[in-house]
C-alpha cells in the first residue's frame, strides 16, 4: 500500500498536469458501466432459472442456463468446442481478409478515378440488392460444398459493407483538406498516405466492424450448406438431434465469438482515431 | 517581388471572376486588398498560390511563372484546415517533410514560440479554440519561411478581440521573418491598420478601381486619428468604386423602377 502511494505520488509530479488526475476517477466509472452491461443477460438468465427449477416451465425446448452452461462445458472438456470454435473462426477470417482486401481495392479504385466508378458501381450496387444468401446453390454447384464455397460466401458478405465504406469516405474527403496537400506541393503518394488515409480511417473502420459483422452470419449460412465441423454444424446437429442446449450453447459462442473479435477490431484501430472530435465522451 | 500581369479568370461556368487584374508587391511590403464578398479576392488569392491557373495573363515571383503551389508562397486560409488527425507541432511540421529532422524540429519550435504556442504543441487541434487553431495555421505557413505570405480573410471568423490582438501578432511575425504580406479582407480597419498599400476590388468581373498608399509608420495605434482618417479614406474610395458603374448598367432605365 505504501509503495503504490509513493508511486502514485511521484507519478503525478512527474506528469504535474492535470492528465493524471483525471483519468483516475473515469477509468472506475468506465468498469462500473461495464458491469451495467452484464446487469440484464444475468437477470434474465436468474429468473429463467428459477422459472425452470420452481416448475414454471419444463425447459425441455428451453433448457435453463446451468444446463446450457453443463453442455458448454461437456463440449469444452473434450476439447471438441474449441475446434468447432477454430474450424469457424478460420473460415471468417480466410473470408473476412479475401473479401476486405477485394472491397478496399475495388473501393479505393472507384473513389480515385469517375471512370472506374462509372464502370463497376452500378453492377456492384445491383449485385448488393440481391440477398447474399441466394448465392448459396450456385457457390455449392461453383465451388463445391468445401471450403472454397464457404470462404467464398463469406467474403462476398464483407465485401458491400467494405466497398461502400471505402467509396462513401474517399469521395467525402474534404476538398479544403486536399488542398492544404495541395499547397504543401505532396506527391499522389504523399496525399494518399498523408491526407486521404488518416482521412478515411474513421469512416473505414466502421465499416469494417459492420463487415465482420455480415462475416459472422454468413459463416452460419455458408455451415448450413453442409459442414463436418464448426459453430454452424453444431447448430445443425442440435436441431436434427433434438438438442436444444447443445443451439443455445453454439449461440451463445458465437456471442462471445462476436463480440470479442469486434472488440479486438475496435480496440486495435483505437489508437489511431484519438484525433477524432466526436460526440461521445472519452477518457 | 511578386508580379500579377494582366491577369484573366473566367471559370469553366463561364463566370467571369478576374479582369485584367495587374499587381505589384515589393519584397517585405504588405498589401491588403478589400472589396465586397464575391469580387474576385479569393480567386486571386488561388491564382498567387498556384492552387488555380489564370486563363490568361501570368504571375511571376522574382524571376519565376507560378503554375503551381511553389515552396516560397504561403497561404493562410480563412479558416485554419488544421488536419485534425495531426497534433499541433505535426501540423506545423506538415509543410517540413523534406527536411532532416533536426531542423523540422528547430524550426517548429520557433515559429510555435513566436506564436505563443508551445504550451499546445502536443494537442490535437479538436482542442484548440478558434483563435489559436488560426495561429497555428499562420504559424504552418510560416515555417518553411516563404517569401509570400498570402492571406486570405484570415480572421473575418473571429470575434474582435481575437482579431485584433491576431492582426498584432502577424506584424510581431512579419517584423521577426520580413515577408512579403499580401492580405484579401473585407475589414476596412484590418487593411487600415496592417497595410503599407491597399488596392480596393469591385466585382463582375473582379478588377481593381483604386489604389491607396497608406504612408503610415509602425506601429500604428489602432484607434488613433491616422488609421481613423485612413479608415475614412478606404471607405471613400469603396464608396466612390460601387458608383462606378460597371460597363453596360449605365443602359439601364432608373426610371423604370
Amino acid at each position: 500500500m505504501v509503495t503504490m502511494t509513493a508511486i502514485e505520488t511521484s507519478h503525478l509530479a512527474e506528469e504535474k498536469s492535470a492528465v493524471t488526475t483525471r483519468s483516475e476517477a473515469p477509468s472506475r466509472r468506465l468498469s462500473g458501466r461495464f458491469l451495467l452491461g452484464f446487469v440484464l443477460p444475468v437477470l434474465l438468465a436468474l429468473i429463467w432459472e428459477a422459472a425452470v427449477r420452481f416448475g414454471f416451465a419444463q425447459g425441455r425446448l428451453m433448457p435453463p442456463p446451468s444446463r446450457i452452461f453443463a453442455t458448454l462445458y461437456d463440449l469444452a472438456i473434450t476439447g471438441e468446442l474449441f475446434r468447432h470454435i477454430a474450424v469457424t473462426t478460420a473460415r471468417v477470417a480466410a473470408g473476412f481478409v479475401v473479401g476486405v482486401l477485394a472491397a478496399t481495392l475495388i473501393g479505393a479504385l472507384a473513389g480515385a478515378s469517375r471512370l472506374a466508378r462509372d464502370l463497376v458501381d452500378p453492377t456492384l450496387q445491383g449485385l448488393r440488392a440481391v440477398p447474399s444468401i441466394a448465392w448459396v446453390p450456385l457457390f455449392i454447384l461453383w465451388f463445391g460444398i468445401f471450403e472454397q464455397s464457404k470462404i467464398i460466401l463469406i467474403a462476398v458478405g464483407c465485401f458491400f459493407p467494405v466497398y461502400l465504406g471505402m467509396l462513401g469516405a474517399i469521395l467525402s474527403v474534404d476538398r479544403k483538406v486536399v488542398e492544404v496537400g495541395r499547397i504543401f506541393r505532396l506527391s499522389t503518394f504523399g496525399l494518399v498516405f498523408r491526407i486521404l488515409l488518416p482521412a478515411i480511417l474513421p469512416t473505414y473502420v466502421v465499416s469494417l466492424r459492420a463487415g465482420l459483422g455480415l462475416g459472422w452470419m454468413f459463416v452460419v449460412a455458408a455451415e448450413f450448406m453442409g459442414a463436418s465441423e464448426g459453430l454452424g454444424y453444431l447448430l445443425v446437429d442440435g436441431q436434427q438431434l433434438g438438442k436444444p442446449d447443445q443451439i443455445l450453447a453454439a449461440i451463445l459462442t458465437f456471442a462471445v465469438l462476436g463480440k470479442l473479435t469486434d472488440g479486438l477490431l475496435a480496440a486495435a484501430s483505437a489508437p489511431f482515431l484519438t484525433w477524432q472530435d466526436t460526440f461521445a465522451p472519452r477518457n | 517581388m511578386l508580379l500579377v500581369e494582366k491577369v484573366d479568370k473566367v471559370y469553366p461556368n463561364g463566370a467571369e471572376a478576374l479582369e485584367n487584374v495587374s499587381l505589384r508587391v515589393n519584397a517585405g511590403e504588405i498589401v491588403a486588398v478589400v472589396g465586397g464578398s464575391g469580387c474576385g479576392k479569393s480567386t486571386l488569392l488561388r491564382l498567387i498560390a498556384g492552387l488555380d491557373r489564370p486563363t490568361h495573363g501570368r504571375i511571376r515571383l522574382d524571376t519565376e511563372t507560378i503554375e503551381a503551389p511553389h515552396p516560397a508562397v504561403g497561404l493562410v486560409f480563412q479558416e485554419p484546415r488544421l488536419l485534425p488527425w495531426l497534433t499541433v507541432a505535426q501540423n506545423i511540421g506538415f509543410g517540413l517533410s523534406d527536411r532532416a529532422n533536426q531542423e523540422r524540429d528547430d524550426l517548429v519550435r520557433e515559429v510555435l514560440q513566436r506564436v505563443g504556442l508551445v504550451d499546445c504543441a502536443s494537442n490535437w487541434p479538436r482542442e484548440l479554440s478558434g483563435g489559436q487553431a488560426q495561429r497555428v495555421a499562420i504559424a504552418r505557413a510560416l515555417a518553411p519561411r516563404p517569401k509570400v505570405l498570402l492571406l486570405d480573410e484570415p480572421f473575418s471568423a473571429l470575434d474582435a478581440f481575437t482579431r485584433a490582438s491576431l492582426q498584432e501578432h502577424v506584424l510581431d511575425l512579419w517584423n521577426a521573418f520580413r515577408p512579403t504580406l499580401l492580405l484579401v479582407t473585407h475589414d476596412v480597419e484590418e487593411a487600415a491598420f496592417l497595410a503599407d498599400r491597399v488596392l480596393v476590388m469591385r466585382p463582375r468581373p473582379g478588377r481593381f478601381v483604386a489604389e491607396i498608399d497608406l504612408g503610415l509608420a509602425r506601429p500604428r495605434e489602432r484607434y488613433g486619428p491616422e488609421v481613423e482618417a485612413t479608415k475614412r479614406r478606404i471607405l471613400g474610395a469603396l464608396d466612390r468604386s460601387l458608383r462606378l458603374h460597371p460597363k453596360g448598367e449605365e443602359l439601364a432605365p432608373a426610371a423604370a423602377i
